[in-house]
């Protein structure tokens, strides 16, 4: 269940657009925000407000990496493998995350911290390799570089 | 207009058409995956890409407009080189397991790398892999996701067309999965068109899985024996037994089409049940026995005159009911004659047949959907004739139109409609007379949903009116059928075209009432000297005595007369009951003889449907048991001499003047709309009386009932044909969420119905949206029989609903 805030917040978010459904990306991204990841009532219970099939809400959900259908950790790591990010070595950059992390892809660790994932392009490509840490993108990957960040994330 | 030159050949289409089609249009084929001509364009396949002179790429052909002075090549090498890399890319994550598909042999990804396909595949890495078995999405659907190439044409048709929205691609890119919201079991109009838009098999029908190959299949195109929208069907049958139904592209109104009804209720016809030996009464006992004694017995003790009577289904063909009216009026010497169809009174029918304009011949439904406003009253259409549903749903798109929708539940097509108005069932006339109330009063501005529907009306110039078996139903039907034509006239002389459409809930409704079937008219519309009695008169008579040879052709008087109790009474005073029928029905039962008679599959003949439009039915297995077709059955009592339906037909033709340019032998899927039959159809206006007002509220009964078919339903029949049994087997009560709310009810909690007569207990179910007061309980089931409720001469019941 959405609280009635996250209610509040999807009804204005419906209100710019034209029309309701419009507003999916939106409404998808409040429920997030509150909930950590999309479940099947909640996007029953956004698709009503949205007055749209559910079908095609969860369309949305599904194509886009940044909606989680799964619970993640406190830190969502999202690794671009895309061309670009690939040809310069976003593969490495993977692996030696996982190696740190003792996860593999789509996992998080045991102590809920942090969950790795493979996403496609970000639009940075001129930084590649590149990934997005919850809202932050973190750019010119290399080892030394990330085991700095990993150093800041608490 | 534009001309082109496609492939050297020149051609002039009107501006704005798809290359695609144009090409069409000059006889060259191009092969396409995501387009299908009543869909949004998708464009997404590259299946159809063409060269156009002077571009660089090549251009898909089912989105592209032709231009005038364009030149387009489809069939160069650099196109087919393209066809062929785009149908490699698609066999990259296709699994090849054509011997184990059902689609095999009719599959249009096989038939297409077949003729353009490359012939071995470059890719060694693995094809993407979503399960090993296929997975169960419905009980009609079995969904294999491997095989998917992401048309996206099932999820279109159920959008757009069908306009139920429960498919969508969910994933992104080859992970991509055609499946419904959660994909978990589908909870859905159920009516299989994803399956048959589907091009692979990737949506298969789940009763004909592993039933046959398509090759081995002897397939008949006939029409569908439910409703009166008249869709075409092409049945497949294997050693005699009847495999499926499948609707084909572009063929007949329905396009492709089909509902639940129509593609998974055809296992009635040999479910087992089926009456195979003629029957006899002997000690009270219905016992077997030869046709010889059967027929001779109806012979022999079958009366004469006015204390004799006959009553027929609206399923049976045009040929049959026009034998069996001649057997009627010319052996039992009686205009006592009338159909089964919801027992309208015989000057509701006479009422209809005048607003609809009968006599000046058939309406083809795409060109009353031109119209630019459409109204619906009377019918929840969506349960009741699903392709006309579907048909409106499309028109109705087009936001230009307006689409007034009018019936006390809240249906599926309300969320198409531009107006929607509700009304009590009892009561359709108040927003009729609401309506010519805001013209009349030459008034302008809208107070309320009435006065904006009746705005639109003033300002449309192109009307199309849907007139419900609802109507037909009402004992004051005949005062609301001259409200509308009140409206009619008004509209009419205020210079707008209109026309009037009927919706029927049985198949031959309309070529029924052509042949006779009524106690006022022969066929043809031609006034009887005598004016006979109409069912509910026969019953009457019947219960005090005064019918006493009754031959019931087809229908099941005794569970379908709304009172049931009063027509069980009435039929058990008949002194000689003939019932011919395909089951041993509640009636038949009853019965001093029963003959065996045969389904829609076993014969050959017509179906009119609510059009107008004549079509043909086409016997595709031989009749079980010692069954026999309805029309030898009654050409023998009758000795007329028939020898076959085109025999009839041309008999047919000599009676009913609008019949006559029809040639049997000639009737193909389109089938032909009945002519206009000039002078000779009786008006009624002067003779239609007005039966009787519906009683007012009552308070301490503060629902009305209304009844009809469910989706997945239609009359009796369908309760043998066990796949729509397990889509819904049980009857249920439909309220709106206010009363259920009131009542402090929730959805799927069992209550008690109950009138001052009956009660039953029922799971409730509610809608949203639906007119307060209203309770929808579908007329199809013998389990709780709706029929139980009605009393004859109190109109529509009233009851309350309790908690249980
Ligand atoms: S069966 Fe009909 S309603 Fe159900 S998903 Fe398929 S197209 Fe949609
Ligand atoms: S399931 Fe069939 S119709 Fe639907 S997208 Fe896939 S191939 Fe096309
Ligand atoms: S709409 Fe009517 S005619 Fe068409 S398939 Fe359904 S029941 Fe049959
Ligand atoms: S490919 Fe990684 S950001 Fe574009
Ligand atoms: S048919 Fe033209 S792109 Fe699919």
């Amino acid at each position: 269940m959405l609280s009635t805030q996250a209610i509040e917040n999807i009804k204005k978010a419906i209100a710019k657009y034209p029309r309701k459904k419009s507003a999916s990306m939106d409404a998808l991204m409040i429920a997030q925000k509150e909930c950590g990841h999309l479940t099947e009532d909640i996007l029953l219970e956004i698709a009503h407000l949205l007055e749209m099939p559910p079908v095609q809400l969860n369309q949305v959900a599904a194509f886009y990496t940044m909606y989680n259908k799964r619970p993640v950790g406190k830190y969502h790591i999202q690794v671009c493998t895309n061309i670009s990010c690939s040809l310069l070595g976003s593969e490495h950059i993977f692996q030696f995350f996982s190696k740190m992390l003792g996860i593999k892809k789509g996992e998080t660790t045991s102590d809920k911290k942090f969950t790795l994932s493979e996403v496609e392009c970000l639009g940075s490509c001129g930084t590649a390799p590149m990934m997005q840490i919850n809202d932050d993108y973190y750019e010119n990957l290399t080892e030394a570089k990330i085991e700095e960040i990993l150093k800041t994330l608490k | 207009m534009a001309t082109v030159k496609i492939n050297g050949k020149e051609i002039t289409t009107e501006d704005g058409t798809l290359i695609l089609d144009a090409a069409r249009q000059a006889g060259f084929e191009i092969p396409t995956f995501c387009y299908q001509a009543r869909l949004s364009r998708l464009g997404s396949c590259r299946m159809c890409l063409v060269e156009i002179g002077g571009q660089k790429k090549l251009q898909p052909s089912c989105i592209t407009p032709v231009l005038h002075g364009m030149e387009v090549f489809t069939e160069n090498e650099t196109v087919k080189s393209a066809r062929s890399s785009m149908l490699e890319f698609l066999l990259a994550n296709h699994p090849l397991d054509c011997p184990t598909c059902d689609k095999g042999g009719e599959c249009e990804l096989q038939d297409f790398v077949f003729k353009s396909g490359p012939r071995r595949s470059p890719f060694s890495e693995w094809k993407r892999r979503f399960h090993e078995k296929d997975e169960i999405l419905s009980p009609i659907i079995v969904k294999n996701h491997n095989r998917c190439i992401h048309c996206e044409r099932c999820a279109r048709i159920c959008d757009e067309v069908v306009g139920v929205s429960a498919l969508g691609g969910i994933g992104r890119g080859a992970k991509t999965q055609e499946t419904s919201f959660w994909n978990t079991t589908l909870d859905c109009d159920h009516c299989g068109n994803c399956i048959e838009v589907c091009p692979v098999g990737s949506f298969m029908s789940l009763p004909y899985r592993y039933k046959s190959r398509p090759w081995d299949l002897k397939e008949a195109d006939t029409v569908c024996p439910y409703c009166a929208t008249g869709c075409q069907i092409t049945i497949g049958a294997r050693n005699g037994e009847i495999l499926r139904v499948r609707s084909k592209s572009a063929t007949g109104i329905n396009k492709e089409t089909l509902c639940s009804r129509g593609r998974f209720g055809y296992h009635f016809m040999q479910s087992g049940k089926r009456l195979t030996k003629p029957m006899i009464k002997k000690g009270g006992k219905l016992i077997e026995c030869s046709w010889d004694e059967a027929l001779s017995a109806i012979k022999q003790r079958f009366g004469m005159g006015r204390k004799t009577a006959g009553i027929a289904s609206a399923r049976l063909t045009n040929e049959e009911l026009f034998v069996f009216q001649k057997l009627v009026r010319d052996v039992f010497k009686t205009n006592n004659i009338d159909l089964d169809s919801r027992f309208a009174n015989k000057w509701v029918t006479s009422a209809m047949v005048d607003i609809c304009g009968f006599g000046e011949g058939g309406i083809s439904i795409f060109d009353a959907l031109k119209a630019d406003t459409i109204f619906i009253i009377g019918s929840a259409i969506s349960d009741e004739n699903p392709i006309t549903d579907y048909l409106i749903r499309t028109t109705a798109s087009d936001k230009r139109k307006t689409l007034i929708l009018a019936h006390p539940r809240r249906i599926k097509l309300n969320s198409s409609a531009t107006i929607s108005l509700k009304y009590k069932p009892a009561n359709p006339g108040d927003v009729i007379k609401g309506i010519v109330n805001f013209i009349e009063k030459g008034k302008d501005k809208a107070e309320g949903d009435i006065d904006t529907a009746a705005l639109r009306f003033k300002n449309a110039s192109n009307i199309t009116m849907f007139l419900g078996a609802d109507i037909l139903r009402l004992d004051n039907g005949v005062d609301v059928l001259k409200n509308i034509a009140v409206l009619k006239t008004l509209l009419k002389k205020a210079g707008k075209n209109i026309n009037c459409l009927p919706l029927f809930d049985r198949c031959n409704q309309r070529g029924a009432i052509n042949m006779g079937i009524h106690p006022l008219f022969l066929p043809g519309f031609k006034k009887t000297e005598e004016e006979g009695m109409d069912c509910g008169e026969i019953l009457s008579a019947a219960k005090n005595g005064e019918i006493e040879s009754l031959y019931v052709l087809g229908e099941d008087i005794v569970s379908m007369y709304p009172d049931a109790g009063f027509a069980k009474d009435a039929v058990s005073k008949v002194k000689f009951l003939v019932v011919q029928d395909t089951f041993l029905t509640e009636t038949a039962k009853m019965a001093d003889v029963v003959l065996p008679g045969a389904t829609y599959a076993e014969k050959d003949g017509t179906f009119t449907n609510q059009e107008g439009r004549v079509q043909r039915v086409r016997k595709i297995i031989s009749c079980v048991g010692d069954s026999k077709d309805d029309l030898s059955i009654l050409d023998n009592i009758g000795g007329f001499g028939y020898k076959s339906a085109k025999d009839v037909f041309d008999d047919i033709k000599e009676e009913v003047p609008s019949y006559k340019d029809i040639l049997f032998d000639a009737l193909n899927n389109a089938g032909v709309l009945v002519n206009g039959q000039g002078a000779g159809v009786m008006s009624h206006e002067s003779g239609v009386r007005s039966q009787r007002q519906e009683a007012i509220d009552d308070s301490e009964y503060p629902f009305q009932i209304i009844t009809g078919n469910h989706l997945f339903h239609s009359g009796r029949l369908s309760q043998k044909a066990h796949v729509l049994v397990k889509l819904l087997a049980e009857p249920f009560v439909e309220i709106s969420d206010e009363d259920a709310k009131e009542l402090g009810l929730s959805d799927k909690e069992v209550v008690i119905v109950k009138s001052k007569e009956y009660e039953a207990a029922l799971k409730l179910r509610m809608v949203k949206g639906s007119q307060k007061g209203v309770a929808f309980i579908p007329e199809n089931f013998d389990s709780v029989s709706v029929n139980l409720f009605y009393k004859k001469g109190k109109g529509i019941p009233k009851v309350k609903i309790i908690k249980q």
